[in-house]
């Protein structure tokens, strides 16, 4: 099937400046080469811990951050070279829901006006046909059309999120990125957000990149699920396949360190090895960035940086020890 | 407004003999006995209950996992332990916090203050925000130990060197050099570390939690959690770990105690409350948890209907009545007091009441 969104070998370093001159002081590359496909009516998962350059990759599918290099496509079109007309359709095809629902609406604005401004800009219907598809998308999400002259602050932080949701839909995009957007609710309103996505997916052949930490509820949604560590996708599968059959010893890291609501798993917690994201890096530049904390590590991932590679149906790993 | 208080407490005393401190075995030893504890809000818009009447033991020695939604009471119970609710608009209404056989509420500030920091101590979410970011992370655990340990005064060179020995007992590679770092130089995880050794330079017998790790990405809050059971074994201290992920307290914790508008609505151990939920909030919760197996089941995840009700505006009888799928009518009346149906284990819900 052909993909909705393709992306191939992007590249983003951001240069680190000192002084008060901002003397460029080296880089820090937050994406480095990845190639990723979300296929239409598909939700691709992607996990990492703070800092892996998660967002940073948004930023640049959203075309608010401009790539050093590499390309991606969406539906045809450049994102990265897009202007104007092509890029207004791009924003209209891919839009965004965000963590923080709190912080995404304006505290000055009705709902009625928040929901509606999407269409505005896009030059959308009349002013009556506006309204109408306002009604309708509040029912989608569903919350009742009374809201429609109240603030965002007279609602709870689900209420909020299906507003955010409410909002992304009203100009028909194909593509919605989710960043981290149950990650700022409670437990049962989560799961009544998620089921939200689920339906909205089924009702209106919606792709999601849905990107999160939160490992379970990217395995429930997601029907792939990619790996980032330090800007680089390194393992990615099926859903139920990589949860069962993890390849690349950082995804293996990651499962075991998620708190399983089942008392005494037994955890090896205190095993010195267990990397996480707050180490220093090594060298960058050779081998396996993942290697200083890797158990399994050998000569050879100091040596050669380790490519992604299919290892089994589909289920692609950069790892030189993955088999 | 329906005065909630009165019908808790005529619900509390008519069981009061038979349940009320009964959740922990007689023969454990309790460090901290809260007995009908509230606290209320005064605002313009009206009171607030933010605890509506708590009793909780906390043993010696043990990791009480205290879970529940936000807005649910939690942290303000955290704080009322520690007289640490702003008065006003904040106020401590009734109850009783026995800590080692003296009452906390009745203490005059002075007292309250030789205990805080030295007897219990406190860890906060946010580890980069509750360090000072103008002093060294040396300074701040150097100025913990000389203002608690009076008596003992340390000189300014021992207490440099057992807050060395503290940050290298919460693993910080290089401790004598990272002692004079500042708090922007160190990652999140390593802040909490910096945190816990403050909150453990006295030796205090009681650590209140308020979701240390929820900041942190999943493999530090696992290196977190491991070093905080690990040096609670050590201390052998007791830890109120507040948190509203039940992952977390089946991994960290012995006992477990889930709130719900200001009301601790379940108290087990954990193996129990997790094999054997009994209060439909509980049951809740934990079908809410999303899983890829139920996916490829095709299931849809539970969601608990509805909205937690604000503390201002409370459901008459039973606060859950309204999001309840086993509700009866004797929930839509009276509040349901404390049950005990199985040893160890309280719950309060009307479905009980008959054991």
């Amino acid at each position: 099937m052909k993909s909705i969104l393709e992306i191939r070998e992007l590249r983003k370093t951001f240069p680190i400046t000192s002084g008060v001159f901002r003397k460029s002081a080296g880089v820090v590359t937050a994406v480095d080469g990845v190639d990723l496909d979300i296929r239409p009516n598909e939700t691709l998962g992607l996990v990492g811990e703070s800092g892996c350059g998660k967002t940073t990759l948004s930023k640049m599918i959203l075309a608010l951050e401009e790539p050093d290099s590499g390309s991606i496509r969406f539906e045809d079109v450049d994102v990265v070279r897009a202007r104007r007309s092509s890029l207004s359709q791009v924003r209209r095809g891919i839009q965004v829901v965000f963590q923080d629902p709190f912080g995404s609406l304006n505290p000055r604005r009705k709902i009625g006006s928040i929901i509606e401004e999407p269409m505005i800009i896009h030059r959308e219907g009349s002013r009556a046909q506006r309204s109408r598809r306002v009604g309708k998308l509040l029912e989608m999400v569903g919350l009742h059309e009374d809201i429609l002259p109240r603030y965002p602050h007279e609602f709870s932080g689900g209420q909020r999120q299906r507003i955010c949701i409410a909002r992304a839909l009203a100009v028909n995009p194909r593509l919605l990125i989710c960043d981290e957007p149950v990650s700022a609710l409670d437990v049962s309103i989560q799961a009544q957000v998620i089921n939200l996505l689920v339906d909205l997916q089924k009702e209106l052949k919606l792709s999601y990149l849905f990107i999160s930490h939160n490992l379970s509820v990217v395995g429930y949604i997601s029907h792939r699920v990619a790996v980032m560590y330090k800007g680089r996708i390194v393992e990615l599968a099926d859903a139920p396949e990589l949860f069962e059959n993890p390849l690349h010893p950082y995804t293996g890291c990651l499962m075991d360190a998620v708190p399983e609501a089942r008392p005494k798993k037994s955890l090896d917690l205190m095993s010195p090895r267990r990397g996480g994201g707050e180490q220093v890096f090594p060298d960058p530049s050779s081998g396996c960035a993942y290697r200083a904390w890797c158990p399994r590590a050998e000569g050879i991932c100091a040596k050669e940086p380790p490519v992604l590679e299919e290892k089994g149906k589909g289920h692609l790993v950069a790892c030189h020890l993955a088999v | 407004m329906v005065n909630t208080g009165l019908i808790d407490k005529k619900a509390n005393e008519r069981t009061m003999d038979d349940h009320r401190r009964t959740c922990v075995p007689e023969d454990r030893d309790i460090l901290v006995d809260i007995q009908d504890l509230c606290t209320y809000f005064y605002t313009p818009e009206g009171v607030v209950h933010a605890l509506g009447g708590v009793d909780l033991q906390i043993g010696k020695g043990r990791t009480l996992g205290l879970v529940g939604e936000s807005g649910c009471g939690k942290t303000v119970l955290a704080l009322t332990i520690l007289r640490l609710i702003p008065e006003p608009p904040g106020k401590i209404v009734r109850g009783k916090v026995l800590f080692e056989g003296t009452d906390l509420l009745t203490l005059d500030q002075a007292a309250i203050r030789e205990i805080r920091g030295n007897k219990i101590s406190m860890i906060f979410q946010e580890p980069m925000t509750s360090l000072n970011p103008v002093f060294t992370i040396g300074f701040q655990i150097e100025e913990v130990l000389m203002l608690h340990q009076s008596h003992r005064a340390p000189t300014r060179k021992q207490a440099r060197e057992l807050a060395v020995e503290l940050l290298d007992m919460v693993g910080i590679p290089y401790p004598g050099r990272r002692i004079d770092d500042y708090p922007h130089q160190l990652s999140g995880g390593m802040c909490q570390r910096v945190m816990i050794a403050m909150a453990l330079a006295c030796r205090p017998s009681l650590m209140i939690a308020d979701e240390p790790t929820t900041a942190l990405d999943v493999t530090t809050q696992a290196q977190i959690l491991a070093l905080m059971g690990g040096l609670k074994e050590e201390m052998n201290t007791s830890i109120l770990l507040v948190t509203h992920d039940l992952g977390v307290v089946a991994q960290s914790c012995e006992d477990v105690a889930v709130m719900y508008t200001g009301n601790v609505v379940e108290h087990a151990g954990v193996e129990d409350l997790f094999s054997r939920p009994l209060h439909p909030y509980t049951r809740g919760l934990m079908r809410s948890i999303p899983t890829v197996e139920a996916r490829r089941r095709g299931e849809q995840l539970h969601a608990i209907p509805g909205n937690v009700p604000t503390l201002r505006d409370m459901p008459k009888g039973c606060t859950f009545h309204n999001r309840c799928d086993e509700v009866m009518d004797i929930c839509r009346r009276e509040r349901p007091p404390m049950f005990r149906p199985h040893p160890d284990h309280c719950v309060r819900c009307w479905r009980y009441a008959n054991g």
